[in-house]
């Protein structure tokens, strides 16, 4: 947990130095007052000293003997399978989707997901990827007026 | 005497056979939200917003409304029948609602809940009727410094209240106000932060951040854990006695009262009415010793100070523009997409939609009321979905919401890299709330400081010109002082990040 929190801390820290030198590359003031830079350039400041005050206090805190769930903070096991089909399932969902449109990527992704996460009757996944995927973008373009991507590849 | 005039109006409209369909809608999704575990009523508000995407400004904020105080609700369910509270704010309910099932008066734990919501819902929305109005007409001599110090003080008590380490709270709160700079600079129209990226000039997505730190992040950490299979505790009616309801008359007053004045405070999370609620209630007990093991009065003072908390944080939003929870910016969010800026001037500009609203809130709480006595026992059956099922419905709509706003698939990224971050903060223990309010707050705060300073020349010493200014960026100095000081006593109270 502590070793995560300095990791979390040090990536924040990265972030908002970022932010001063971006913030830098606008003016911070103008002749109408303060300007584009202005504002992100003293509140990243502050993140950095906040940052630092962070990793200084979390480095001095006392190594508590730990639970085993608190040392593993990224996913693992059977858990850390699930999570990861979950992340990897949506990214190839939102990537697919511009091809080949709403009802395909989600088609795929529905089908894909239930089954990774335990299911395995195949009508009723069949039948929820096909409701989840041509239904509801039925439902959302035609009753709700939600407009859905129909991919590349159709047009 | 003229917001009474207006409340009739309001009701005139939300008892219209359309708004009543979207008002029982909102009621029943936000149940159905609330019985689920793990989605609590930010996530599930978010998720649902492109359901509104078609319906005029007044009904998608009468279905949200209904959405969050439905949710708010429907958390009890599994905290009584399951012992897993369904949001952050029913853990309270946990402690002697479970008892009651146990010993097998389920439904009189959910009866009186029912009831308290209702009693506590009503009541705070009198109260937001009678309070809101003087309240946005004296927050209309507000110039920008009033208004940056009121963002600023909002801001501040979140980060006091919201997590473990205030140290993180803040920069989690700087986090998000950088991140709500990205996009055109308000004032000069200059693009920040953008790099070359068009999808950024816009800014990044309040609803898909929510959705991803919120929806997404909640999913991830359920499907690590191999969900838990339900042990439904016996349902033999659904009303409490009557010794019952006499019994609880007075936890339920305190509730409200103890939820409505705390739902004014901006960052007060829903859980610490309802823990405190609680306490209290213990405390002028005459048997303390019954609390833990099934005290009706423990599920009354808690529900209904969660569900008065609920109607009376609108106050802030209405009048203000200040978002008191995530939940609460969640609809600031809905009323910006419908092209309405909450805040004072809401009620001159917009008095059809905002006093038909707050119709909606009362009709909204009886419509509770309805749905929620005599189909305790069909929500309880809503627990049996697999989680496989939930899981992809609700990506499903996330996946809706965050393309359908804009129509762009950079924000469905948006949100599943928000999602995979929300998933390693709530690991590390680093407080969401504040960075989802400053997400939201960001963009107004900055226009408001950088206009203060135009009128001023660039001097801060504006801000000591001003009492109400000066004043209100004071409150930060003394709650993080006290909070310093106090750190150990007020740890209880800090939880409830989902909401």
């Amino acid at each position: 947990m502590r070793q995560g929190r300095l990791i979390a801390t040090g990536a924040m820290l990265a972030f908002c130095l970022f932010a001063v030198w971006q913030s830098l590359l606008l003016s911070l003031t103008d002749r109408l007052g303060p300007g584009p830079g202005f504002f992100p350039f003293w509140l990243a400041l502050f993140g950095v000293v906040l940052a630092l005050g962070l990793l200084f206090t979390t480095f001095r805190e006392p190594a508590t003997p730990a639970t085993d769930e608190e040392v593993r903070i990224l996913p693992y096991g059977a858990g850390g399978m699930r999570w990861l089909a979950i992340v990897l399932l949506m990214a190839a969902a939102a990537a697919a989707m511009e091809v080949v449109g709403f009802r395909l990527a989600m088609l795929v992704f529905n089908a894909a997901l239930v089954i990774a996460l335990g299911e395995r009757r195949w009508w009723v996944i069949a039948l929820f990827a096909v409701g989840g995927s041509f239904g509801v973008y039925y439902v959302f373009t035609h009753w709700l007026d939600v407009l859905l991507p129909d991919g590349r590849i159709w047009n | 005497m003229d917001s009474l005039h207006h409340l009739l109006a309001g009701f005139a409209a939300a008892l219209s056979v359309k708004y009543l369909l979207f008002a029982l809608a909102g009621c029943v999704l936000g149940t159905l939200i609330g019985v689920l575990p793990g989605l609590g009523p930010a996530a599930g508000t978010a998720i649902l917003i492109p359901l509104t995407f078609s319906l005029d400004a007044t009904g998608a904020i009468i279905m949200l409304s209904a959405i969050y105080y439905g949710a708010m609700y429907g958390g009890t369910i599994t905290s009584v029948l399951i012992n897993v509270p369904g949001e952050a704010a029913s853990v309270v309910t946990c402690i002697d609602g479970h008892q009651m099932a146990r010993q097998g008066r389920a439904g009189s734990a959910l009866g009186i809940a029912a009831i308290g919501s209702f009693v506590g819902g009503t009541l705070a929305t009198v109260a937001l009727v009678v309070v809101a109005m003087p309240l946005a007409s004296l927050a209309l001599k507000f110039g920008p410094a009033e208004f940056f110090a009121l963002m600023v003080a909002g801001l501040c008590l979140v980060v006091g209240l919201a997590g473990n380490n205030m140290m993180a709270a803040l920069l989690m709160t700087v986090i998000g106000l950088l991140f709500a700079l990205v996009g055109v600079d308000p004032v000069r129209g200059a693009p920040r932060f953008t790099f070359g990226v068009e999808e950024l000039y816009d800014g990044i997505g309040f609803i898909p951040v929510v959705m991803g730190l919120f929806g997404v992040a909640e999913l991830l950490l359920a499907a690590e854990k191999r969900q838990t299979h339900m042990v439904e505790a016996e349902l033999k009616s659904w009303m409490p006695t009557a010794a019952e309801c006499k019994q609880s008359v007075g936890a339920i007053g305190r509730g409200t009262v103890v939820g409505f004045v705390l739902g004014l405070i901006p960052g007060v999370g829903a859980i610490v009415p309802t823990f405190m609620a609680y306490v209290l209630e213990k405390r002028v007990s005459k048997t303390p010793e019954r609390f833990g093991k099934g005290a009706i009065e423990g599920v009354a003072s808690a529900e209904t100070a969660n569900n008065a908390y609920a109607n009376a944080a609108m106050v802030p939003l209405l009048a203000l523009g200040i978002p008191s929870s995530p939940t609460i910016a969640v609809l600031m969010g809905a009323f910006i997409i419908n092209g309405i800026t909450p805040g004072p001037f809401l009620f001159q500009e917009q008095p059809a939609l905002v006093w038909t609203v707050i119709a909606s809130f009362f009709v909204g709480n009886v419509l509770l009321l309805i749905l929620n006595l005599p189909l305790v026992g069909l929500w309880a059956k809503l627990l049996k979905i697999p989680f496989s099922y939930m899981c992809a419905g609700v990506l499903i709509f996330c996946v809706i919401g965050a393309y359908g706003l804009k129509q762009s698939l950079f924000d469905v990224w948006v949100m599943l890299g928000f999602g995979i971050l929300g998933y390693l903060l709530r690991k590390l223990d680093f407080p969401i709330a504040p960075a989802i309010l400053a997400l939201i707050l960001g963009p107004m705060m900055e226009k408001s400081l950088r206009t203060t300073l135009e009128i001023s020349g660039g001097s801060f010493a504006i801000f000591l010109d001003r009492p109400v200014a000066l004043t209100l960026l004071a409150v930060p100095v003394i709650v993080v002082g006290f909070l310093l000081f106090k750190p150990r006593s007020l740890a209880p109270l800090r939880e409830g990040d989902s909401e």
